[in-house]
């Protein structure tokens, strides 16, 4: 960036769009915003290829998690859980426990009489000097429990939805005359029920914190996507010892993995404050894999019954949809979302309803509920397209009215080589396959949202602080959970003072630091990264203001070019300039105003996943063999790291499409695969290879237009692969994970091999 | 799909040998005990409970106190501050906990402590010294080999055992050496680049 114009606030013109697609629109920029960037910028690192700022500190073992902070003499914390999934605690009986050698603290987590709702429930906590004696301890409390009958499958409740033995959905539509009316008049119809499994996080760190008392003061080390909604929650949670927001630090300096399980500390954040302040020692509790798995939150099972009509034409004219939710004992968190992108003109009715079972809640997954009710709708349209003979990405251009995604159809289709890539006859071999394996390419869509906010209520804010010898740091207090904010931040801050990455110091995950959201929604990156930048355009107008007094010139005339400072013949380097600050630093605060009001291109994020698969017809083995995914996420800031979420997104779909379920003992109430030998999640020998394409859109909402990338590129995965499973083997598979037992289900039905 | 040759690993994991069906487990466990077999150390009992052992740990001879149930895991992390080795599942399922004892890659939450006694264990903190990383955690970096970071450390020391027995692996060599361990948030592919990037000799 050259040249510091004065902020431009009022009604301003800017030249949004992409490549192919550009148009001036109108913004109202709120005073006081740095000049909003637009098509016109010329960017020097913006979207360039700088490394992760926190490369080498991750891949050399540096870095320090939660879970890695230690102190001379600290104790380990545990957490004895209820073996019961339905009842009340009878009896807790901790004497014993206490009087273990080296036991520091036990604590009831539960009073008698409470309800215990889920194995796993928290039930009483220890604190001990190593882990095996907090085992140990644990196995000393004596709990008895008065149980009830429990469910712990959605399908089995009482208000479960109702399926035949083939799965199909059999309560009879409601009444609506409009409805019947557009399906009658629809060329082709068609009706589908389709399912799909409880997925876990599975972040591989697991929940938990660290905690440590310094008199009244909590400091705490929390795995953890929400920086300052943990601090609330504790300060809130530990009244009784007369603890205020004020009162506690949380630090998160490296996270590993949240995925949308880690918005709330939970039972473990608050059960290891309270060990820590009854044994006035610094505690550490994470939890262990089964915890993980079973006590942590989930994605949702999920039912969804439609039935749709097409015109002559392939239009979509009518659209009856009705889910469930397969959830936790709360009975709630089991929404699915649905493409309403082709849905335009379409006659439309939704109904959905969440179902409990006796089961570890839902919490917010990657994209909630959209990676399921894509699934769903965009399998049930290949099935439409292919009973209308039609394309199936031909059906998607005609019914979709957004230019990103148009755009990302034919590009897609280019480089993924859709025609030559398509079966052209499901259920045979492709020409030159062996006759044992079926071929075949399926794509999907995928749209999200959002394009982040100010904070709501308070707004969101960054600092960056310039100081004499040259060192810059941007500072935010929210967390970088792995997607790479702090590169992003780095990347925004040299490219407004015109000065190499390496030389800004990035600094997330700490309350101290100015307010910033959970990792939720997308929204991190476009809720702070304009007031990251605004920070660093109000500390390089500070800089300016020096650097004109030193050199004699008007502070209006400073121009910034090519990493110097000054006018007229007269310049500094940003280095020199640096030597005019003396001790206290340049410190600026830039804030995060609401979205310009304006038309963004889009109010969101769009993309489009490819993928082919080849079907193993002696085992029922699907093996996905190459992917392509196209995604808009507004301005492409850290092109890198950007990347990486993409194709992990990817990655994760094609685990959660091929392997990833939950599976309960009815008896017991327990989760059967609570680790990972059972539980199994995508590896290396899985893996095929795949393309991310970005594409840079300025949608004119922000000082930046960025917008979000974490859920958006895992919404069309697992959909792309069910396709492409359809085309290769004739057959619908209409339940997820694609696992080898309903793929030979499925070809028996075709009635081949 | 067949199988490259399987690396000779000291010890077998939980995992593969739960796998059963796979010929690697097979074989490993059979290397395995042939080890074993030319190997015999000196045997030394411990008594239930808690001893004060010396360990060989990145060259240099540690003193600490661990139970005999504790993990050569827990030892290096909670008794020794070397927190590079993540416990992820802590039941040889992820290979987070990788280190190298005696030159082969071991899950460390599968191995007692008492058990490296003799041994060269090598974590992932072996691989600074000063401001100088090996390679191949620059080229984890360079590659954009990680995102969260917490399957990485197990990542770089399962990838160092590949390419310190293969030299210059091919990609199914890679994907093969790397099915210990697990990446939540999907940067196998960039894992793979990172590693053929590295047997190729490049350095930043
Ligand atoms: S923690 Fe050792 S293999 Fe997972
Ligand atoms: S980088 Fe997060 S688990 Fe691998």
């Amino acid at each position: 960036m050259s040249n510091v114009e004065q902020p431009r606030p009022g009604e301003v013109e800017l030249k949004v769009g992409f490549p192919g697609h550009y148009e001036t629109r109108k913004f109202q920029v709120p005073e006081g915003d740095a000049p909003p960037w637009d098509a016109n910028t010329k960017f020097t690192v913006v979207g360039s290829d700088e490394p992760r700022v926190d490369g080498v500190m991750k891949a050399s073992g540096r870095a320090k998690y939660s879970y890695d902070v230690t102190f001379k003499g600290i104790l380990y914390g545990m957490i004895l859980r209820s073996p019961v999934a339905r009842g009340k605690l009878t009896g807790l009986e901790l004497d014993e426990a206490r009087s273990m050698p080296g036991v520091a603290a036990v604590l009831a987590l539960k009073e008698l009489g409470n309800k215990v709702r889920f194995v796993g429930d928290e039930i009483a906590a220890v604190a001990a000097p190593t882990l095996d004696q907090c085992r140990d301890a644990i196995e000393k409390i004596r709990a008895t429990y008065e149980s009830e009958a429990h469910n712990v499958d959605f399908l089995s409740a009482e208000d479960g939805p109702l399926v035949d033995d083939s799965g199909e959905y059999t309560e009879p539509w409601a009444e609506d005359s409009g409805m019947e009316k557009a399906l009658a008049e629809s060329k082709v119809q068609l009706t589908g029920t389709y399912r799909t499994e409880v997925q876990t996080h599975s972040s591989l760190e697991t929940h938990g914190a660290v905690a440590k008392w310094n008199g009244a003061d909590l400091e705490l080390w929390a795995s953890t996507q929400a920086t300052f909604g943990v601090r609330g929650e504790i300060a809130q949670a530990m009244q009784a010892a007369k603890v205020k927001c004020d009162s506690v630090t949380l630090h998160a300096e490296f996270v590993g993995g949240g995925f949308g399980s880690k918005f709330s500390g939970g039972a473990e954040t608050r059960a290891v404050a309270l060990l820590a302040h009854a044994t006035q020692t610094p505690v550490k509790l994470m939890l262990d894999r089964f915890e993980e798995h079973t006590c942590t939150g989930n994605r949702p099972a999920s039912l969804m019954h439609i039935r749709a009509g097409l015109s002559a034409d392939g239009i979509l004219t009518a659209w009856d949809w009705r889910s469930f939710g397969g959830c936790g004992h709360n009975g709630g968190g089991g929404g699915v979302a649905m493409p309403n992108h082709f849905l335009n003109t379409a006659k439309k009715r939704t109904t959905h309803k969440d179902i409990a079972t006796d089961t570890d809640p839902a919490r917010p997954m990657r994209a909630p509920g959209h990676p399921q009710g894509f699934f769903g709708a965009e399998l049930f349209l290949d099935e439409l397209a292919a009973k209308a003979g039609i394309d199936p990405l031909e059906l998607r251009r005609k019914n979709d009215q957004q230019p990103i995604r148009q755009a990302q159809y034919t590009l897609g289709s280019e480089t993924f080589g859709w025609q030559a890539g398509r079966n052209p006859k499901p259920g045979s071999p492709m020409p030159g396959d062996d006759a044992r394996y079926l071929r075949g390419v399926g794509m999907a869509t995928a749209r999200w949202g959002t394009l982040g906010s100010h904070g709501g209520r308070t707004p969101h804010a960054a600092l960056c602080r310039i100081h004499q010898d040259g060192g810059v740091e941007t500072r935010n207090g929210a967390q970088d959970i792995g997607v790479g904010n702090k590169t992003m931040m780095a990347i925004l801050t040299a490219e407004e003072l015109g000065i190499p990455v390496a030389n800004v110091k990035a600094v997330m995950g700490h309350t101290s630091d100015p307010s910033g959201p959970a990792s939720g929604g997308s929204t991190t990156t476009p809720s702070i990264a304009p007031a990251v930048r605004l920070a660093a355009y109000q500390a390089k107008l500070e800089l300016g203001k020096l650097a004109a007094k030193h050199l004699d010139i008007s502070e209006d005339k400073i121009t910034w070019a090519g990493g110097k400072i000054g006018a007229d013949g007269k310049w500094l380097t940003f280095a020199e300039a640096c030597k005019l600050i003396g001790p206290n630093p340049i410190e600026a605060r830039g804030q995060r105003f609401p979205n310009y009001k304006g038309e963004p291109i889009e109010n969101g994020v769009c993309g489009v996943q490819f993928a082919e698969v080849l079907v193993d017809t002696w085992t029922g083995l699907v093996k996905v063999t190459r992917m392509l995914a196209l995604q808009d996420c507004g301005v492409v800031i850290a092109k890198k790291t950007a990347e990486s979420q993409v194709l992990g997104a990817m990655i994760q779909g094609i685990s959660y499409a091929l392997y990833e379920q939950r599976l309960m003992d009815k008896r017991s109430g327990r989760m059967l695969n609570g680790d990972f030998l059972r539980y199994k999640v995508i590896g290396s020998i899985d893996m095929p290879p795949m393309q991310a394409i970005l594409q840079t859109v300025f949608n004119g909402h922000s000082n930046t237009s960025a917008a979000g990338l974490g859920e958006p590129p895992s919404v069309a995965a697992p959909a792309a692969i069910a396709n492409a499973v359809f085309n290769a083997i004739g057959v619908a598979v209409r339940h997820l994970p694609i696992t080898p037992d309903k793929v030979l289900r499925a070809l028996n039905q075709r009635g081949g091999n | 799909m067949s199988l490259p040759d399987e690396p000779e690993r000291r010890g077998f994991s939980r995992r593969a040998f739960i796998k059963g069906a796979s010929v690697a487990a097979v074989t490993s466990a059979g290397v395995a005990a042939a080890n074993l077999a030319q190997a015999p150390q000196e045997p030394k009992s411990f008594a239930i409970g808690e001893h004060e052992v010396e360990l060989k740990i990145n060259g240099q001879q540690r003193k600490l106190k661990v139970e005999t149930r504790t993990t050569l895991l827990d030892a290096l992390r909670d008794r020794l501050d070397l927190t590079g080795a993540k416990k992820i599942c802590d039941r040889g399922a992820c290979g987070g906990c990788t280190v190298h004892v005696d030159g082969h890659a071991v899950n460390s939450c599968m191995m007692l402590a008492i058990d490296a006694i003799g041994s060269e264990v090598t974590t992932i903190e072996s691989l600074t010294q000063g401001e100088q990383v090996h390679p191949l955690v620059q080229n984890f970096a360079t590659c954009d080999a990680m995102q969260c970071g917490f399957c990485t450390p197990g990542m770089v020391m399962s990838s160092l055992a590949c390419l310190q027995r293969r030299g210059k692996p091919t990609r199914e060599q890679v994907q093969h050496d790397l099915s210990g361990n697990i990446c939540r948030c999907g940067t196998y592919g960039r894992i793979f680049e990172a590693v053929e990037r590295t047997a190729e000799g490049a350095t930043k």
